[in-house]
């Protein structure tokens, strides 16, 4: 059985404290409890969480739906997104599997990064290992004014941006990612549209700007 | 269509009104309250009463698309219902019944689905997908039935085993009528049919995207799972390419033949443990395409499914040894042989929506209910042995079992026999459609036609069929007349004209498990 991996980096640094931390907290609660509801994201979605902030590390590992269980996330300290991106380097290599002559592989994984600060950390060594990666997609998402899209744009071509990182916007995010997440199941196995950007996927609500 | 969720923070409740461009001074009332739901091509809004929902196409649509939808909303949609026997058909498909306009948007009027095609519980836990949408992959998968799965559906909404070869005669006379008229779906699959094994119903709905051979060209190749091999395996080439091939009545064949086995197994009939490619979605393309390959193939193994890679939740039924699809019996094995062995690679060997609703409606006939009250499955296919069981539970029959050849007069004093079988349980039904073979079993009985005539039962320790209607039974062996409202006894080797008149069937009696 052939599994769609998703991994969403989640910036958890200082700057999240109060209103921001919680909307992620809620966004993955109601993503996943909308993803149950998906037949199809049920039978092919994995999800893992990945947070940063000094430092980065998988929170959840690669799980199926079902038995997906969120752990408390706190906001506190610097923003690493570089070291995310080894991070999740590290777990694509050990967790998706390659299609050998003898058993069939994973889909390449989703991912979705959520940041609302520039990197502290050497992010450019983070990003050089995570370009040897192969991704179905890659999405990075600048939520408020002291995010910076341009950077976000190194690491991935399909960026969006939230002009503040409140509830309400968090929220729209996730419902965006659960929305393509439920496409992406659908049709990553069908041959004649193989999803590579964000042209395939559902339109952004109001509130996200792409940024091109 | 299936929309996807949208969590709105600020409903603006906002009524809005649509011209209809087929019936001039026609206006539809739509609430938008900024929020559709979204599906692939279409934004979606309810009417106020819910009866209905207005889909509004985001891209605009060409010329060639516009007329096609309106041929759809008129021309078909008279020659489909508003005749005799029209009304069977709408309870066969959610067909849009007009189309609207608002700034340069086209528009379709879609009716809202039955009651019946929404989840009553659902999940066996929790509200999770209670009133939402009965899309058949709920019903396709081994995951949502399996005990040890969370998410499993609640055992008041998966129906017997009997109700899901019911349901796959509605979707395969929807796909009968729609072929009959020269059309094709172009796009049949788990997410365009709903269905309810409770009320032992489908519908087909997303009619939009029906073609018209020769006449307006398929958008769409298909849904994953369903695209026909030679599709997937031409579709590199460009559109125009004469040897590109596109979706039309062989495609939807072959997604009908995918459908029931999925529906009947709960497992793909060619997703296996055969790797083609070391590359994912080439591996992926070639086995759903050019090097597709029946998972039971029975002389070519090589695409077994390998059941230490496959999730646990999808036993027992991804156990192609323990439950081979010859489980469904002879004559739709014999199909399934014809749609995956035969027809795989070459259309036009593929059985027609009308062998399968035959073959369908012909199993039911050799079905047993199982006596285990824990059976999940409840009925089972006869398995044409001395020491008949239920493959699902193991139970074996108890007492023995009468079964009942159809034979027919093949010219004066030669009857041969129809391929067709009936066996007996308590309280059976003999029904016009075995008793004469110019009866058939199709949308077009009438209701007279459905009333039985006889029923079998099992009385003072022997079987009997009790004559209800017939006219003219006989026991050939005995010759003697058996009137109506008097009994038979139904013993090994017996054989009883069913009718005297043109057509009438007589039957020959086994009696099996002694």
């Amino acid at each position: 059985m052939r599994r769609l991996p998703v991994y969403l980096l989640l910036d958890t640094s200082g700057s999240m404290t109060g209103e921001p931390i919680e909307a992620v907290k809620n966004g993955v609660q109601v993503m996943i409890s909308s993803l149950r509801q998906n037949p199809q994201a049920i039978e092919t979605a994995f999800i893992s969480i990945i947070t940063f902030d000094s430092v980065a590390k998988q929170v959840v590992p690669l799980t199926d739906l079902a038995s997906f269980q969120m752990v408390d996330i706190k906001a506190t300290g610097t923003t690493c997104l570089g070291d995310a991106l080894k991070v999740v380097s590290t777990c694509i290599d050990n967790e998706v599997a390659k299609t050998t002559a003898e058993q069939k592989g994973d889909w390449k994984p989703l991912v979705f990064i959520m940041t609302d600060g520039i990197p502290t950390d050497d992010w450019q060594s983070g990003l050089e290992e995570f370009k040897k990666r192969k991704t179905a997609y890659t999405v990075a998402c600048a939520a408020g004014s002291g995010a910076d899209a341009n950077l976000l744009k190194q690491i991935t071509e399909n960026v969006v941006s939230l002009d503040t990182a409140d509830s309400q916007s968090i929220a729209k995010f996730f419902t965006w990612v659960t929305a393509s997440i439920g496409v992406t199941s659908t049709k990553v196995e069908d041959g004649g549209k193989e999803v590579t950007g964000l042209g395939e996927l559902p339109p952004p609500p109001s509130e996200l700007n792409i940024v091109t | 269509m299936s929309y996807l969720s949208n969590f709105s923070n600020t409903p603006r409740t906002n009524k809005k009104t649509a011209p209809s461009i087929i019936n001039t001074g026609k206006t539809y009332e739509y609430v938008d309250n900024g929020e559709p739901m979204r599906g692939g091509m279409k934004d979606v809004y309810f009417g106020p009463d819910k009866t209905y929902v207005v889909a509004f196409y985001r891209d605009k649509q060409d010329y060639n698309s516009r007329e096609r939808l309106k041929k759809l909303v008129t021309t078909y949609y008279d020659s489909f219902f508003n005749r005799e026997g029209g009304d069977y058909f709408k309870e066969l498909y959610c067909w849009p019944t007009d189309m609207v306009e608002v700034d340069g948007k086209v528009g379709l009027i879609v009716p809202a689905y039955n009651k019946n095609f929404f989840f009553k519980k659902g999940y066996v836990t929790g509200e999770g997908i209670k009133g939402k949408e009965k899309q058949g992959l709920w019903f396709a998968s081994a995951k949502f039935r399996n005990k040890q799965f969370s998410l499993r559906l609640d055992e008041s909404e998966l129906g017997s085993w009997l109700s899901y070869f019911q349901v796959c005669v509605k979707i395969a006379r929807g796909l009968k009528r729609l072929h009959a008229a020269g059309l094709a779906h172009s796009d049949l699959s788990y997410k365009n049919v709903l269905v309810d094994p409770v009320s032992k119903s489908a519908t087909i709905i997303d009619i939009d995207g029906l073609v018209v051979p020769g006449l307006y060209p398929p958008d769409v190749i298909g849904t994953a799972d369903f695209i026909a091999p030679e599709v997937l395996a031409t579709k590199h080439l460009p559109l125009r390419d004469p040897d590109r091939k596109h979706a039309n009545r062989t495609t939807d064949l072959h997604a009908l033949a995918v459908m029931i086995y999925m529906y009947l197994l709960y497992r793909h009939p060619l997703k296996g443990g055969k790797v083609n490619s070391l590359d994912t979605e080439q591996d992926d393309l070639l086995s759903m395409g050019e090097k597709a390959l029946f998972i039971e193939h029975p002389t070519d193994a090589s695409n077994r499914p390998k059941l230490d890679q496959l999730s646990k939740w999808a036993l027992p039924w991804a156990d192609v040894t323990k439950l081979p699809y010859n489980v469904t019996g002879p004559y739709i094995k014999a199909l399934f042989d014809q749609a995956f062995i035969t027809g795989l690679h070459n259309p036009i060997q593929r059985p027609n929506a009308d062998m399968w609703e035959q073959a369908l409606l012909k199993t039911t006939d050799l079905m047993q209910p199982c006596s285990n009250k824990q059976c999940d499955q409840k009925w089972f296919v006869f398995d044409n042995t001395t020491s008949p069981k239920c493959p699902f539970c193991g139970t074996h029959i108890k007492g023995t079992l009468p079964v009942l050849d159809l034979y027919y007069e093949f010219k004066p004093t030669v009857w041969k026999p129809e391929n067709h079988r009936l066996m007996v349980y308590n309280n059976q039904y003999l029904f016009q459609w075995h008793v004469n073979r110019h009866v058939v079993r199709n949308e077009k009985l009438t209701a007279a036609q459905k009333v039985p005539v006889g029923y079998f039962t099992y009385h003072n320790h022997k079987w009997v069929l009790v004559n209800q209607k017939l006219t003219s039974l006989k026991d050939l062996t005995e010759d003697k007349e058996i009137p109506i409202n008097t009994m038979v006894d139904i013993t090994d080797g017996k054989k009883l004209l069913l009718s005297n008149e043109e057509g009438g069937r007589v039957v020959v009696i086994t009696i099996a498990n002694k």
